[in-house]
């Protein structure tokens, strides 16, 4: 044990040889939640229309202001602005104005578009038909169709805790996979590789001093995004010991698999580029924008193959206190994920620095 | 003129020795354009569960309208697969259905006699934005249902009127801002793995004490900088017409003009990065991410103009925020950007502004090592 705690400590000491990398492994995909959150998702949309000079215009605005969840945000802002302004405004500056004008005898809003994308437009669509179908509901009175709502949740959750709750296994994958990998390529690099070669202890204890301390790094970066998540949102999760216990084997995946690409390349740059392409593409396919389930199709499919996506369902629990997926498949796949990548970390280790000379 | 060729024949010469700097550019563009092809590329419905418990014709009506109004996207807003009750709701709590919408017996009746119809929604809202989405596309199936059924018309019909008489699709948007990622990426790991590597044995050092001007040394590196820059975003050009069919056509000399005036400005940052940084690794991956972060945020994801005063301050530090619009006018739909003046000059601003910096600052601490 004080051998092993020995290795801990040098493995420790190794990273003031490579602080910015940590620095940036750990803080950056927190920087990048705390950027794009903001610009993401938008529940209010801005919309112009013109001045209202007739009642039913005048009722048209006000239904504007009602459409939105009952719990949870309003969904239009209307900006009024004169014919004159409006006029005035060139199509770039806004993505769609609304007029009630009379065609054909009867009095109708045409809402005339930007050139935006289908996205905006459908945005922008439902809403307006929202707020005319108030006014619809109203004149037909006891003769208009209800829609009871029956909400899966409580309240509507900001897209931004779904966000940044699927970012926790990418930032604890990314920080292991580039440290790992960064680091026993660089072993390679350094030669610091012949001093393990040499050393009279089982490889067992050094891989396992690596790991406990990318494990550690990786809950780190975690920490510091939960801690964002929570400041930008107020949303926490229920348990933070089941948020690392989630978290541990996806953990332990990446700094397995980045022990196993610095130990293949024996050089940063493509172990770099691999745990890369790792991370990114396990968090983008493993559920960063959705619950896999919703996408289905191709995209489901290959979710499985990731780490992130049994993880994402895994913790959506903690932040949401309702379960989805099937958890005893989400364990026993990141357990083999564990296990798995761990022993094949373990022989490749064996194979690269004990069978070389 | 001799000495820029030499220059210019050796960064080639080690690019070719270690063309690893190659994939910098694509990868992050690359999964960025999967990942989004396979999310949005495909139908974009919302699946629901319809159950018809209707005694009457109109839980019928209400079912094949449900199926059949249109969204934007050319699909309709809903597919409603024929599920038995107990299995549409597992798939409901599972996940991989949106919603359940259940027609009440008395459904018809309460139509015909005015007695409140109403109908059952229910939906996940885990997320807000689809939580939305369930919300505003119900209302699209009341409203063409009344018209279905023949209410007395609205108060205030609905008409929209388009600039383009095609729609413009989500993910080729997308697919556009990606390829200003990939030329920024592309530019700038060349300029910053090769000078990184000169950095590292010490060629710099030599650099530094040439008796002629730095200019000489820094020119052939900007210049294949921006040539790979340019390579990798047509490369991604490709992709982009291999996949949607949008190529600029005759504007492809605007669109490198624009991409490589923009690729001037991270090529800059790349160099001044490459002389300056001492981990390498550290280095690559901000590049990565900070490209990855300049494109959400900078109007990789919507049209910028229109959306202007949602664009966060820190975007509009970005060149790639003025120049991602002209470049889907001009890619997608082979137009003329209404903007091309402005932009043209605030992209020559942002490059000359950092070139010259990148130069001057890359200079001094050449000069400073020598």
């Amino acid at each position: 044990m004080p051998r092993f705690l020995l290795l801990l400590l040098n493995e420790f000491k190794l990273a003031r040889t490579a602080l910015p990398i940590h620095l940036v492994a750990i803080l950056q995909p927190t920087l990048m939640y705390l950027l794009m959150s903001p610009s993401l998702v938008q529940a209010t949309f801005d919309m112009h229309v013109i001045q209202p000079t007739t009642d039913k215009e005048r009722a048209l605005v006000a239904a504007m202001r009602e459409v939105g969840s009952p719990i949870g945000l309003p969904y239009i802002n209307p900006i009024v602005v004169s014919p004159e302004e409006a006029a005035q405004m060139e199509s770039s500056t806004f993505r769609q104005i609304v007029a009630v004008e009379s065609r054909d005898g009867v009095p109708t809003a045409v809402q005339r578009f930007s050139l935006i994308d289908s996205n905006q437009v459908k945005n922008l669509r439902n809403r307006l038909t929202a707020a005319a179908l108030r006014l619809w509901n109203e004149e037909l009175g006891d003769a208009a169709v209800t829609i009871e709502e029956h909400p899966w949740l409580p309240v509507d959750v900001p897209y931004t805790v779904y966000f940044g709750m699927a970012m926790l296994p990418m930032t604890t994958f990314l920080a292991a996979v580039f440290i790992g990998g960064i680091l026993t390529a660089q072993d390679f690099e350094f030669r610091t590789i012949a001093e393990f070669r040499l050393a009279p202890i089982a490889p067992v204890w050094v891989l396992g001093a690596r790991l406990t301390r990318l494990v550690l790094s990786a809950f780190l970066s975690a920490g510091v995004l939960l801690l964002a998540q929570g400041w930008r949102t107020g949303f926490w999760p229920g348990s933070f010991w089941r948020v690392g216990l989630v978290l541990l084997p996806v953990a332990i995946t990446a700094s397995s698999l980045g022990i196993i690409i610095g130990l293949l390349f024996r050089r940063s740059i493509p172990s770099l580029l691999t745990g890369l392409i790792a991370g990114m593409g396990s968090w983008i396919l493993g559920g960063a924008f959705g619950l896999t389930a919703g996408f289905g199709g191709l995209y489901e499919k290959l979710s499985r193959l990731t780490p992130n996506a049994h993880a994402v369902e895994m913790l959506f629990s903690c932040y949401y206190g309702a379960q989805v997926g099937d958890p005893p498949s989400s364990i026993l796949a990141l357990a083999l994920f564990s296990v798995g990548l761990l022993t094949l970390a373990f022989f490749t280790y064996r194979w690269r620095v004990l069978r070389q000379e | 003129m001799k000495r820029f060729w030499i220059l210019l024949s050796t960064e080639v010469k080690a690019l070719v020795r270690d063309p690893i700097s190659v994939l910098g550019g694509f990868i992050a563009p690359g999964i960025l354009m999967v990942a989004f092809g396979l999310l949005f590329g495909g139908r974009l419905t919302f699946k629901i569960a319809v159950f018809n418990h209707d005694s009457g014709p109109w839980g019928d009506v209400l079912r094949q309208t449900i199926g059949e109004v249109m969204s934007p996207f050319g699909t309709p807003y809903y597919d409603v697969p024929d599920l038995p009750e107990d299995e549409a709701w597992d798939a409901y709590y599972a996940h991989t259905i949106d919603g359940v919408w259940v027609i009440p017996p008395d459904f018809s009746a309460r139509l015909e006699s005015e007695q409140n119809p109403n109908i059952e929604m229910h939906f996940s809202n885990y997320n807000d934005d689809r939580a939305k989405n369930h919300r505003i596309y119900s209302t699209e199936i009341v409203w063409r249902f009344y018209e279905k059924i023949g209410r007395p018309g609205p108060p205030l019909a609905l008409a929209e009127e388009y600039p383009r008489p095609e729609m413009i699709h989500w993910f080729p948007l997308i697919a556009v801002g990606l390829v200003l990622l990939g030329v920024s990426l592309g530019g700038m790991f060349n300029i910053f793995l090769l000078t990184y590597k000169e950095h590292l044995a010490r060629i710099t050092l030599e650099y530094g004490l040439a008796p002629c001007s730095l200019a000489w040394v820094l020119l052939p590196k900007v210049l294949l900088a921006l040539f790979m820059g340019l390579v990798t975003g047509t490369a991604l050009l490709l992709v982009v017409y291999l996949w949607v069919g949008a190529w600029p056509g005759r504007f492809l000399w605007a669109v490198w003009l624009l991409s490589g005036l923009m690729a001037l400005f991270w090529v800059s940052v790349g160099l001044v990065l490459g002389v300056r940084t001492r981990h390498y690794m550290a280095g690559a991956i901000s590049g990565v991410f900070g490209g990855v972060i300049v494109f959400f945020i900078g109007g990789g994801l919507a049209p910028v103009r229109q959306n202007w005063a949602e664009v966060i301050w820190p975007a509009r530090l970005f060149p790639n925020t003025y120049a991602v619009d002209p470049m889907r006018d001009l890619v997608l739909f082979q137009a003329w950007p209404v903007d091309w003046t402005p932009t043209f000059l605030t992209l020559t601003g942002f490059a000359l502004v950092s070139l010259v910096g990148g130069m001057v600052l890359t200079a001094r601490q050449l000069r400073r090592l020598g």
